[in-house]
């Protein structure tokens, strides 16, 4: 079991999630000097991650999910909303120390294997560093032990530590991305497609290896991808993302089976069986809009099939409809309805 | 350039590039196996060895003053005498090591500064940056000549304002393109993952970025000394050195004040303008091998018939 | 039995590397019959790209095809010059690249670049060249007015469909495919690929697919190429390849994906990564990684052999006497 790295901190075990994300918004400017345009990167977006909990974002590109990623990672600062991590605020930290315990925490993997790593240095140069800055009380020794240790439990042998990045193939390369944030002894990774730039065949590895972590050394993950199988076959919880919006969330064989909203089910449709050669493609030719300057009223609502006159004026919120949450009108709607006729 | 191929190239079929301190060997290789290079380093090993072990060249003294003045070059003077009657050959050679020392120095200098303030802008960006630019931008516009003069009437003539001025008048240059350098990879993800990690920004521009930005330094670097051997040698020529410390440009003031064109030896102006020249050269030809290495769209084309073969 | 459309007979192509050649292609043969569809499918290093631009005659100059033939209509492609090349492309076979933000010039509209296309095939009736332009993007599902749009201001699904668009003005009876579907989300990938199908249903051409993703091609495929470390590794019909998949390597891709639906089952996939095609490889060239590996394997390097309508690289199906 992981000790606490702070001991000043008081974690109340399973009342208070591990991370509760509120209202997180991010707007970039884009545009020239004089245009006040704003792109609506993540817009209103709240979820909460558990202790040992794997829950994956799965949206298209342009939906705003490697946005949350980084917002989560302090990359860039959010335009609204709260991070609260272990119960400390954590979007507003300033301090050194304080900052230094966030990045103790939690841990950012990129998409990339290829630009991820510095071309120059070994590969486990990001793996010394992670120790030398968070784990102060180990020796130089007793450092190398601990990066052979995480080599090992991302399935990696201690003697690639000397390797070089340009030596080592895109899975194994994604292998030390872990193993990089396995070094500061996180509870929380956040893995930004760790997968989507892999050949197919190495995939199922590096997701086995994910979620051996998960079962293992106790991590939470929050898995961003838009492969909604991938997501099925580690991730606890599924939330689905559209145009910076969460269109729905809840556990991820509850979502798959029975999708209440329209974009779950187009996203279900297009990845489907690949020997079922009968059924028909979804007619949507449309992709996700960059949303600019939105108005109010459901992103999806052009795409919609189902789409009513109160999607284009009122923009839908999270609801709780049983074990999921949605934010469709159209299926709320239902659902109240057929609640209703039931107690007639 | 350098940086994309490294980082692009995955390692499945292709041949792998050669580990660690072998890569050293393997660029000392290729650099070697260019023609441009070869010749070059060729050049600068020749100076070089000239400035280490001038005593060795050159039998004369380059102070002595017996001999009789004005001689054109012959089999005792091989570039005939002052009108001191020094060796010319002997001041050329002597002047070498001092000649080749300001201009390593100068570049060193210049590189460094631009360097720090160049990749300082571009990671920082912000008002940090518009200050660092703005602060570059009037370096590289500062009329030269103006300032020279100006500092002609405070400064003493001598090594140390000759480098001053040579420093101060270099580096914006190469400021720039390092910056454009460091702007292209600044958000790339393994800059992003130290930033995450929470590395300083000292530590993140010297031990993350510059390491990334060898070639470019070391061709900024022979760029620079291409410029200073050439710039040094006119200011010295102008009068700003100290005439009485033999360095190639000096060799060149004091000639021209002896009008050694027009009444005396020709070759005492023109061998050290030659040997400007030469060194120039030789850190130029080295200077394109490296673009050439780190670019190789621009490395000559072989010409290949094209083989066709339609068997089956 | 008519004559193929398409008919690669050991294709070999070479990487000119500083140290001499790389073959990255190595010995690779199929055939395709008239509006056929052939997917062809591999991981990263596998050569499919290259044997792509190997058959379409557009390797780059760092490339060359060291031997074998194209044979296109029955006429050779491979040593062809290059004005009987052009006078042959587009009209009769088009390539589909996998960007088409690289493929299409930013700077003129797409009706511009229609035009260039017709005239370079010596189509210069003004009314004949619109009339096609619209014919070809109502084809593909876009609405006339793009005709003067720049590629910029068109989305990523619909710049790909300008692409198939160019490529089907000369109503060609072969396109090649270069992943064209691996810059879209899957939505418009999906609308895509069921829109080719019904195009080539309609039009008649046959395709050649290179993707890695197995699943977006296998729908619409008639037969499917694996191939693996420069050679084919398998040739199939679709659903026999996902059914009954005979070479080790097929197995193991099937087993790697992850469903979205149905039972949840452990995923294996294939540990390990391709070999090194710089250097010499003895017997097998899957063998590091093959479940199924066994001692000759490591000696004797397969030929490709026909079980059926399956040909499949493996000496599991080597009937010969081993020889020791």
């Amino acid at each position: 079991m992981t000790e606490t790295s702070d001991p000043n901190l008081d974690v109340k075990a399973s009342a208070e999630p591990l991370l509760r994300a509120t209202g997180l918004t991010r707007h970039f400017n884009v545009g020239g000097l004089m245009s006040r345009q704003i792109l609506h990167a993540v817009d209103d977006y709240s979820f909460t991650i558990g202790e040992g909990e794997i829950v994956a974002i799965v949206g298209e590109s342009g939906s705003g999910k490697s946005t949350i990623a980084r917002l989560l990672a302090r990359v860039y600062p959010l335009t609204a909303g709260e991070i609260v991590y272990r119960g400390r605020r954590v979007d507003k930290l300033r301090s050194r120390r304080s900052l230094a315990w966030y990045r103790r925490e939690v841990a950012l993997v990129f998409q990339d294997p290829f630009s991820a790593f510095h071309p120059v240095h070994k590969i486990s140069h990001g793996v010394m560093r992670n120790l030398k800055l968070h784990r102060p009380e180990l020796n130089a020794a007793e450092r190398r032990k601990e990066a052979e240790r995480v080599f090992e439990a991302v399935g990696l042998a201690p003697r690639m530590l000397n390797r070089y990045s340009y030596e080592m193939s895109g899975g194994e390369r994604q292998r030390v991305g872990f193993a990089q944030a396995l070094a500061v002894r996180p509870k929380l990774i956040l893995a930004d497609e760790p997968v989507s730039m892999l050949d197919v065949s190495i995939r199922a590895g590096v997701l086995n290896m994910m979620a051996g972590l998960r079962d293992r050394e106790g991590v939470s993950l929050l898995y961003i991808t838009h492969d909604l199988a991938s997501a099925r076959y580690i991730a606890d919880r599924i939330i689905v993302m559209y145009a910076g919006h969460q269109v729905e969330e809840g556990p991820a064989e509850v979502v798959l089976n029975d999708p209440k909203h329209p974009y779950t089910n187009l996203l279900l449709s297009a990845a489907a069986d690949p020997l079922q050669t009968e059924g028909e493609a979804p007619a949507d030719t449309g992709e996700p809009p960059r949303v600019i300057n939105p108005t109010e009223g459901c992103r999806f609502r052009d795409r919609c099939p189902l789409a009513i006159d109160k999607c284009s004026q009122v923009t839908p919120r999270l609801q709780q409809l049983g074990e999921v949450k949605v934010a469709c009108h159209v299926a709320v709607g239902e659902a109240t309805a057929a609640a209703s006729g039931a107690m007639q | 350039m350098a940086i994309q191929s490294a980082t692009t190239a995955p390692a499945t079929g292709m041949p792998p590039e050669p580990t660690g301190g072998s890569r050293f060997r393997g660029m000392l290789r290729t650099l070697l196996g260019n023609r441009k290079a070869a010749a070059g380093i060729v050049i600068l090993l020749i100076v070089a060895f000239v400035a280490i072990f001038p005593g060795l060249i050159a039998h004369d003294s380059p102070s002595e003053s017996s001999y009789l003045p004005n001689l054109t070059p012959s089999g005792s003077h091989l570039l005939g005498t002052t009108n001191l009657g020094q060796d010319v050959f002997a001041q050329l050679i002597y002047g070498t090591r001092p000649t080749l020392v300001l201009t390593l120095v100068v570049s060193v200098i210049a590189t460094f500064i631009s360097t720090v303030v160049g990749i300082t802008a571009a990671y920082l960006g912000g008002i940090a940056d518009r200050v660092l630019t703005v602060i570059t931008d009037v370096f590289l516009v500062l009329p030269v000549l103006p300032l020279l003069i100006l500092m002609a009437s405070f400064l003493a003539p001598g090594t140390t304002s000759l480098i001053l001025v040579l420093t101060v008048t270099s580096w914006a240059f190469q400021a720039r393109q390092l910056r454009s350098q460091g702007l292209s990879i600044r958000n790339r993800d393994f800059l992003v993952s130290a930033r995450v990690r929470g590395e300083s920004a000292v530590y993140i521009i010297f031990r993350e970025i510059v390491p990334t930005m060898t070639s470019l330094l070391a061709a900024s670097f022979l760029g620079l000394a291409v410029f200073v051997v050439g710039f040094a040698a006119s200011l010295q020529f102008l009068g700003l050195g100290n005439s009485g410390q033999e360095m190639w440009g000096t060799i060149l003031y004091n000639a021209q004040q002896s009008a050694a064109l027009e009444s005396g030896n020709a070759w005492w102006e023109l061998a050290p303008g030659l040997a400007v020249a030469f060194l120039g050269t030789g850190f130029a030809l080295v200077n394109f091998a490296f673009d050439e290495i780190g670019n190789p769209a621009l490395k000559p084309m072989k010409r290949r018939k094209r083989r066709v073969r339609a068997s089956a | 039995m008519s004559e193929p459309l398409l008919d690669v007979s050991g294709l070999c192509i070479d990487y000119l590397v500083d140290r001499g050649a790389v073959r990255a292609v190595d010995n690779v043969s199929f055939s395709l019959d008239r509006g056929e569809f052939l997917g062809v499918v591999g991981e990263s290093g596998c050569g499919k790209s290259t044997m792509l631009f190997g058959v379409a005659q557009l390797l780059p100059d760092s490339a060359e095809i060291a031997g074998g033939s194209v044979k296109f209509n029955g006429q050779e492609l491979v040593g062809l010059d290059e004005h009987a090349l052009r006078a042959l492309r587009w009209r009769d076979f088009a390539v589909v690249m996998q960007s088409a933000m690289n493929a299409l010039n930013p700077v003129k509209t797409i009706g511009a670049q229609f035009r260039d296309a017709m005239h370079a095939h010596g189509q210069r009736s003004a009314d004949a060249i619109r009339q096609r332009s619209v014919e070809v993007l109502g084809l593909v599902g876009i609405d006339a007015a793009h005709l003067r749009s720049y590629p910029h201001q068109l989305s990523g699904g619909m710049r790909q469909r300008a692409m198939i668009a160019m490529a089907l003005l000369f109503n060609p009876s072969l396109i090649l495919m270069d992943e064209p579907t691996s810059a879209l989300d899957v939505v418009a990938q999906r609308s895509l690929m069921t829109r080719m199908k019904e195009l080539q249903q309609e039009l008649g051409f046959a395709v050649v697919f290179v993707t890695h993703d197995m699943s977006a091609v296998s729908r619409f495929s008639d037969r499917m190429l694996v191939m693996y470390a420069g050679q084919v590794a398998e040739v199939a019909p679709t659903r026999t390849l996902f059914t009954e998949p005979k070479h080790p390597y097929s197995g193991g891709l099937m087993e790697a994906f992850p469903s979205v639906r149905g039972p949840r089952k452990a995923l294996v996939g294939i540990p390990g990564s391709p070999p090194n095609l710089a250097e010499p490889m003895s017997g097998c060239r899957f063998s590091p990684r093959c479940p199924d590996v066994m001692d000759r394997c490591l000696v004797k390097a397969p030929e490709l052999i026909q079980i059926g309508d399956v040909l499949a690289r493996c000496l599991k199906y080597d009937q010969t006497d081993e020889t020791d």
